[in-house]
């Protein structure tokens, strides 16, 4: 999978879900709506999402994702458009919704992404774990080798949907365990 | 025995050690809200034939938005409530409901020794009663609902040892943000807090899960703290089949910690928030940081040097899954009683048997001749979903645990501060001087 587009710098730390989707919008059941109003939490981030309108790649601070858990955050990005987001580090539940949506949470250290950040676009090799930067800069990032097999729309729930039957294995010894006292 | 109280409740439920540090961990309990629930429920029946593992391992409670205040959430907690009575789900609804992280713990869904998640990353509020939760997007909820498991990372154990005598009119919240102040939002990222020591021992469970309420505005994946003979007594008020397996109580966890992190509980003061992240808060009286983060700042209307206590306030909330039980409401209405609030105030019990509780000791009629709102259990104004949403530029000393930009609506402005700081804010119609608080909070212990 090769991710190739403009990109969109928010230079701020701990921009969290809220400002990405602000709760207002979180009344749907489909997530199909949330694209337009991406970024509205926060007029700094709606201005700079309006003069980069073409964007795919979000370029943003640390802890990117931070607060609520909401999943709709990665569903307005990946409804507007956007298919990766670089920092230097995820809050936990946003890089692991951002895996089970598809789109893709790159970790760079804070000098790779303000590389990323002060070019026009980037090139994205999913499989090879590297960005290129149009100014032809190349930087190694990890994905976790797991969720990267998520990427895959509906990866996650098939995933664990597999393993029903080793759960319910475990389970049955382990009540049979706590029958006996020995847990 | 090596190994924290943590690590071995995690490792009782570790169904298969995963690549790079992932486990498929066990939940013994799903907690599913109107807000993040349908959509991954939706997809269930949409996908996998409406197939759940356990639905009696599932409560289902409507609290973001109760009742619903226009079609969509109508829609939202209509779809919550069929998807529950179709499988059996007990479900909590209008009425008899509450925010989910305190009723789980009122209604006994939560018990030493357990995992639990929810689409929701307070759940690691329940950690205060020796259980692991965390909070998990739509997917992994779901995923938690159709297989009983949820895939996640192994978190490293920072032990946070609060000891010494917390002193009035400090509370459990100023401990909170303490802790958050002392890691910063995104210090304790993959970690589970484990709070421990004397203060943390004297806390109530009221007061434990106000602490591990905040546990991930760290950043961390949750909190929590090793049951005892207080947890004991709460569970045995419910129902002695509520007192949960022995052995996690007499757990002896002399194990190695990631990292611990001290805290003298004894010089803790009472705390308000001047940015946008829960991290940036300063002591009543203290001034704005002159090296203050300048988005948040200006966000925020503030200067580096300022006093807050020179800011003029819009309204005061009280309540949230941090601060709306009984003895939040007892703290606020010792403040409030017999005085009359200066800026609109909304308090929100967490749950309707809270209400009902505050009631009997007639707290309500001290927030009302106060002339305060005196509400239903929900989330409330704290998320700007449904009453007590601010405007652009609008100020709110709120009791809750998110101070983020537009978090009670676009633009508007959210201190964060404990009951007593609040009502004496509200009376005030700006945040107290430590002076102004020593006068108002009186003998305002928050018990």
């Amino acid at each position: 999978m090769r991710i190739t587009g403009n990109v969109l710098s928010m230079p701020f730390d701990n921009i969290d879900t809220d400002q990405i989707i602000p709760a207002v919008h979180l009344t749907v059941i489909e997530p199909g709506e949330l694209g337009a109003h991406v970024f509205t939490g926060h007029a700094q981030l709606a201005s700079r999402l309006q003069a980069a309108p073409q964007a795919c790649v979000v370029v943003a601070g640390a802890d990117f994702g931070c607060g609520s858990s909401r999943e709709h955050a990665v569903w307005a990005l990946r409804e507007r458009g956007f298919r990766a987001v670089i920092a230097p580090s995820f809050a936990r539940i946003f890089s692991e919704n951002a895996y089970n949506n598809g789109v893709v949470p790159i970790v760079l250290t804070p000098s790779e992404v303000q590389a990323c950040a002060a070019c026009e676009s980037v090139e994205i090799d999913v499989e090879r774990e590297t960005v290129t930067t149009d100014r032809g800069e190349r930087f190694s990032f990890r994905l976790d080798p797991l969720r990267k097999t998520f990427l895959a729309g509906g990866g996650y729930l098939n995933y664990v949907h597999a393993k029903i039957p080793a759960i319910r294995a475990w389970a049955a010894a382990r009540v049979s365990l706590r029958d006996s006292n020995r847990l | 025995m090596s190994g924290t109280y943590f690590d071995a409740l995690w490792e009782s439920h570790v169904v298969e050690a995963l690549p790079d540090g992932n486990d498929l961990l066990f939940i013994d309990r799903v907690v599913a809200h109107e807000i993040t629930t349908p959509p991954g429920a939706a997809q269930i029946e949409r996908e996998f034939e409406d197939m759940l593992y356990d639905p009696s391992a599932i409560v289902a409670v409507n609290d973001h938005v109760s009742p619903a205040n226009d079609a969509a959430t109508a829609l939202q907690a209509r779809h919550l409530r069929r998807w529950a009575k179709r499988h059996g789900i007990r479900l909590f609804d209008v009425g008899d409901n509450g925010i989910c992280h305190v009723l789980v713990p009122e209604r006994g869904f939560v018990r030493p020794g357990m995992t639990l998640c929810c689409g929701d990353s307070h759940t690691c509020t329940l950690g205060a009663f020796g259980a692991i939760a965390f909070g998990v997007g739509t997917t992994a909820q779901a995923g938690a609902m159709l297989a009983g498991c949820v895939v996640v990372k192994r978190p490293n154990v920072m032990r946070i040892r609060i000891d010494g005598n917390l002193r009035a009119p400090a509370t459990a919240k100023d401990v909170a943000l303490t802790v958050v102040r002392t890691l910063g939002a995104d210090g304790g990222r993959g970690c589970a807090l484990e709070y421990c020591g004397t203060a943390v021992d004297a806390m109530s469970m009221g007061e434990r899960m106000t602490l591990c309420n905040m546990a991930i505005e760290a950043g961390a994946t949750t909190g929590l703290i090793r049951p005892d003979g207080v947890t004991r007594a709460y569970l045995r008020e419910l129902g002695e089949a509520f007192a949960g397996e022995a052995n996690w109580y007499d757990y002896d966890c002399d194990g190695t910690y990631a990292k611990t992190i001290e805290i003298d509980a004894s010089e803790i003061v009472p705390l308000v928030t001047w940015g946008t992240s829960p991290a940036q808060s300063i002591p009543l009286g203290a001034l704005v940081p002159e090296n203050a983060n300048a988005e948040s700042a200006a966000y925020m209307d503030v200067t580096g040097g300022e006093a807050l206590e020179e800011l003029d306030i819009d309204q005061v909330f009280i309540g949230s899954c941090t601060n709306s039980r009984l003895h939040d409401l007892r703290a606020a209405a010792r403040v409030l009683r017999g005085r009359r609030v200066s800026v609109p105030t909304i308090v929100t019990p967490g749950s309707q048997a809270v209400k009902r509780a505050a009631e009997s000791e007639g707290l309500h009629d001290v927030f009302q001749d106060a002339g305060a709102l005196w509400t239903h259990s929900s989330c409330g104004p704290c998320l700007g979903m449904s009453m007590g949403v601010l405007a652009k530029g609008m100020r709110c000393v709120s009791t809750s645990n998110r101070n983020f930009p537009g978090r009670m609506g676009a633009g508007g402005r959210v201190h964060l501060a404990s009951p007593i700081v609040a009502a004496a804010s509200a009376v005030l119609g700006h945040i107290p001087k430590p002076a102004e608080l020593e006068q108002l909070a009186g003998d305002a212990v928050c018990a």
